[in-house]
């Protein structure tokens, strides 16, 4: 009996002994896997100025002149303080002192006069064209020459796209840069890169200079970051469950109940920065006419989609815009919501009567449609659903799917589509001009759109806005207008759902940003 | 024996530039164009026009083939459109990985399946041969996709025994291999049970008997070795199919390797890519057919005999 108890004694030490050298690896180990969205695995290159699709990493290895939070305000990263004078035509920023690159290099007026023209016949050039000139002021101010006012400024200055590579990296490197090595100033160095798998990170220990948005501004308390590419999303979410991965940055809103249910998992949500809407080719019949325009999007159950296909996990559009931005409080007469009546009622007056199998026809003609989607089930399931919403009121709708690169070739024949469902990903009101201006026809306008008063409109929004009120105030009159004109019907708003290991990982309650970026990453500590 | 081998090796000339002219053509005639995925929305023909030229897009299509194969066969398969890389390069990257795959599948499925077919054909119209063909059939109608989901689920969710996706350790090729591995399971443990079957109603295997030879001497030693030959032609048949098949398995287990190189390319349109990656697949299943007919001409001098 003594002889048990003392093993036992002995066994329970070891084992107290193991677990406590196991902790103490654990807490000097500070390592992590995080799996990026599935959208971004592929992604190219880490190039910023140059990329046109960029992954989650990216605001780890670089850092950005301002950084933008949830409830839209913008806080400086690089830049301490800026201003604009009265006219938009001229902007000042300090900048921050001691920053220095993951190369040496330090960080100063001279990284921004040689940055901005980098972006020259870039896909991004849109970012700086306002830029008319960078002056030194001192070795920490500069000032932005403006060619015309642009109060988006600040906004573009906060996307991933508009990261501050080490300029000498970035020259020695040409195209290589980002793709064999990418040099920033961000909390995190590159180590490794290889397309499609894994991009290794190492804490930039010299770290110093996080935003006020971060509770840490020191180095990140993770010291080795994995960011691991995995396409299918079971996948990813079999390998949190098992621990094999601590954090995917995206999930979709499918998984939720099945995540929920895991003891070991916490999940969490973000304002969505996406909406789901069915542009209308308005060159082609019968959507020339704006009754059967304005039929289609009324025909359209919002609701029921959002709770039969999302489970009620996210919201109804009723606009083009995602609720969070200001130009999206339009005239409420003017938001699509589901009105079966009205739809029946716009299609009796077009013309449209009634067939004996439930689909309308005027002079001989049928009302039936061509219905694209891409590939991926979310979207095939949305293409049934309004298939079936649209056959309700009469209109016959013929489903071809698509992948993802051929649909954009298709579209940009512009006579073949008539109603597609689509989604997009943009927490900015000028994606009103990116998918409707008269100047991208057939893609991205898939609605063919090219309307006289609209495009006035659209230079009104897009240049002739001084602060940022008046660019608030023209893109709501711009979308009221686009919303009146029926070339489009909304559906739903997805939130960001995160998911990440309660045991593994201790991530911040409230995240900051549109996204899960630096200015939360660097306060993830691992248990 | 020497002269089959360069026989054959001379017939894979024409069925190597045929087959590098309808991978070029398949490339080229599929709609989406990589200079709509590099220019920005609002460039000019000009802009669009110049990039075209930089890449050779501009060339007429026998001018792009001629300089495409004539490249190749130096071994240069120039540089990816989007992924900003040498086609070399992403190939040497990721082709390790789809072999060591590949070959582990093809050992898997033709030991197993061998042994699998061998024990159906001798305990013929036993429990033993109607459970194995049961189990048989299920495996090859089991699509790679779901198998690959339903063997994470058991063997690394539910057990813990090896890790659910990647390639960073050893233990990450197995579920890949058993899941490639098992179709092929499948189709080899048929032809080998038909063809024992076939072979064991021979007169020479009715003179064994006849001479009083052990039966399970006359099943292992005669009737498996001569029903090794269609086998062996299946086998050599599927090594070009289980590096482009494992594509979808490559997807699920989140791996690198041919096969998930091909499908990011091919949705980018990146025809450098999707056109060095479908040539390294295609010489993957020459090598695989030459490497069958050889093994068959050492096993049977009858068809070492026919090509002359």
């Amino acid at each position: 009996m003594r002889l048990i108890s003392k093993t036992r004694l002995l066994a329970s030490s070891m084992l107290v002994s193991a677990s406590m050298f196991g902790l103490a690896v654990a807490a000097t180990a500070q390592e992590a896997t995080f799996v990026v969205s599935a959208q971004n695995v592929g992604t190219p290159s880490y190039n910023p100025i140059t990329g046109t699709k960029l992954n989650d990493a990216i605001t780890l290895i670089f850092d950005r002149m301002v950084i933008q939070d949830a409830d839209q305000s913008f806080h400086g990263q690089l830049a301490t303080e800026w201003e604009s004078t009265a006219d938009g035509m001229s902007w000042t920023f300090k900048l921050r002192p001691g920053v220095t690159f993951h190369d040496g290099e330090p960080f100063n007026a001279e990284t921004i006069v040689w940055w901005i023209p980098q972006f020259a016949d870039t896909e991004n050039a849109f970012m700086t064209d306002a830029i008319e000139s960078v002056q030194v002021i001192d070795d920490l101010t500069v000032e932005f020459v403006m060619k015309n006012p642009d109060p988006n400024l600040l906004s573009n200055m906060a996307s991933g796209f508009m990261s501050i590579p080490s300029p000498k990296a970035f020259d020695e490197l040409g195209d290589d840069f980002g793709v064999t090595a990418a040099v920033g100033s961000g909390p995190y160095k590159l180590e490794s890169f290889t397309v499609g798998q894994e991009t290794m990170l190492t804490a930039n220990e010299d770290y110093a200079w996080a935003s006020d948005l971060s509770e840490n501004q020191g180095a990140p308390h993770i010291k080795t970051l994995t960011f691991r590419e995995i396409p299918e999303d079971s996948t990813a979410f079999l390998e949190l469950s098992t621990g094999g991965v601590d954090l995917l940055y995206s999930v979709p809103t499918e998984f939720l109940p099945r995540l929920e249910s895991e003891a070991l998992v916490q999940v969490g949500t973000m304002p969505g920065t996406g909406l789901f809407y069915i542009p209308i080719n308005t060159t082609v019949e019968p959507f020339t006419d704006i009754k059967v325009r304005e039929a289609a999007a009324f025909a359209v159950n919002q609701k029921e989609i959002l709770d039969n296909l999302f489970g009620g996990v996210g919201s109804v559009a009723n606009t083009f815009l995602i609720d969070s931005l200001l130009a999206a409080n339009v005239d409420s007469a003017l938001k699509i919501s589901y009105d079966p009546d009205r739809s029946n009622s716009l299609l009796d007056e077009a013309g449209w009567v009634l067939g004996s199998d439930g689909v309308r026809e005027k002079d001989g003609t049928r009302l039936q449609v061509a219905l694209w989607t891409q590939n991926g089930t979310v979207f095939k399931r949305v293409t049934e659903v309004v298939q079936a919403q649209l056959k309700a009121v009469g209109i016959g709708a013929d489903i071809t799917v698509f992948d993802s690169a051929t649909i954009n070739d298709q579209y940009r024949k512009g006579t073949e589509h008539q109603l597609a469902v689509r989604s997009y990903s943009w927490a900015n009101a000028d994606i009103i001009d990116w998918f409707f201006s008269g100047q991208r026809l057939g893609y991205p306008n898939v609605s063919m759109w090219n309307d006289p008063t609209a495009e006035e409109m659209n230079v009104a929004a897009m240049k002739g806005s001084r602060t940022w009120e008046e660019r608030v105030a023209n893109f709501t009159t711009y979308h009221e207008y686009v919303l009146s004109q029926f070339v489009f019907a909304p559906i739903y708003q997805p939130v960001q759902i995160y998911a990440y290991g309660k045991d593994s990982i201790t991530v911040p309650e409230a995240v900051r940003g549109t996204r899960l970026q630096s200015q939360t990453v660097v306060d993830i500590t691992v248990n | 024996m020497v002269s089959f081998f360069l026989k054959r090796l001379l017939l894979l000339i024409p069925v190597f530039l045929a087959v590098s002219v309808v991978i070029f053509m398949i490339v080229h005639l599929v709609p989406g164009d990589p200079i709509d995925n590099l220019v920005q929305i609002n460039s000019s023909p000009e802009q669009k026009a110049a990039l075209a030229a930089k890449y050779g897009l501009d060339k007429p299509l026998y001018q792009q083939y001629a300089i495409w194969l004539g490249n190749a066969l130096t071994g240069d398969l120039g540089d990816a459109i989007i992924l900003r890389r040498p086609v070399a390069d992403l190939i040497a990257q990721n082709i390790p990985h789809s072999l060591s795959l590949g070959a582990l599948a093809l050992l898997f499925s033709t030991v197993v399946g061998i042994a699998t077919g061998a024990l159906a054909a001798i305990y013929k119209g036993s429990w033993i041969d109607r459970t194995t063909m049961t189990l048989i059939l299920l495996g090859s109608t089991v699509p790679s996709f779901w198998l690959g989901l339903l063997l994470i689920m058991l063997f690394a969710v539910q057990l813990g025994w090896f890790p659910v996706s990647g390639a960073r350790s050893w233990d990450a090729l197995i579920l890949p291999v058993l899941t490639i591995g098992l179709g092929g399971v499948a189709l080899v443990a048929r032809v080998t049970r038909v063809a024992m079957m076939e072979t064991a109603r021979k007169d020479f295997v009715m003179m064994l008997h006849a001479k009083g030879v052990p039966p399970w001497q006359i099943e292992l030693r005669h009737v498996l070795r001569h029903a090794l030959l269609p086998v062996v032609t299946i086998l050599s048949l599927r090594i070009g199919w289980i590096l482009g098949g494992a594509v979808t398995v490559e997807f699920v287990f989140a791996r690198p390797g041919l096969g998930s190189l091909l499908i990011t390319s091919l949705n980018q349109r990146d025809y450098p890519v999707v056109q060095g990656a479908l040539l390294m697949l295609a010489i993957a299943v020459m090598l695989g057919t030459l490497l069958g007919d050889i093994i068959q001409a050492a096993m049977d001098p009858r068809v070492r005999e026919g090509i002359k």
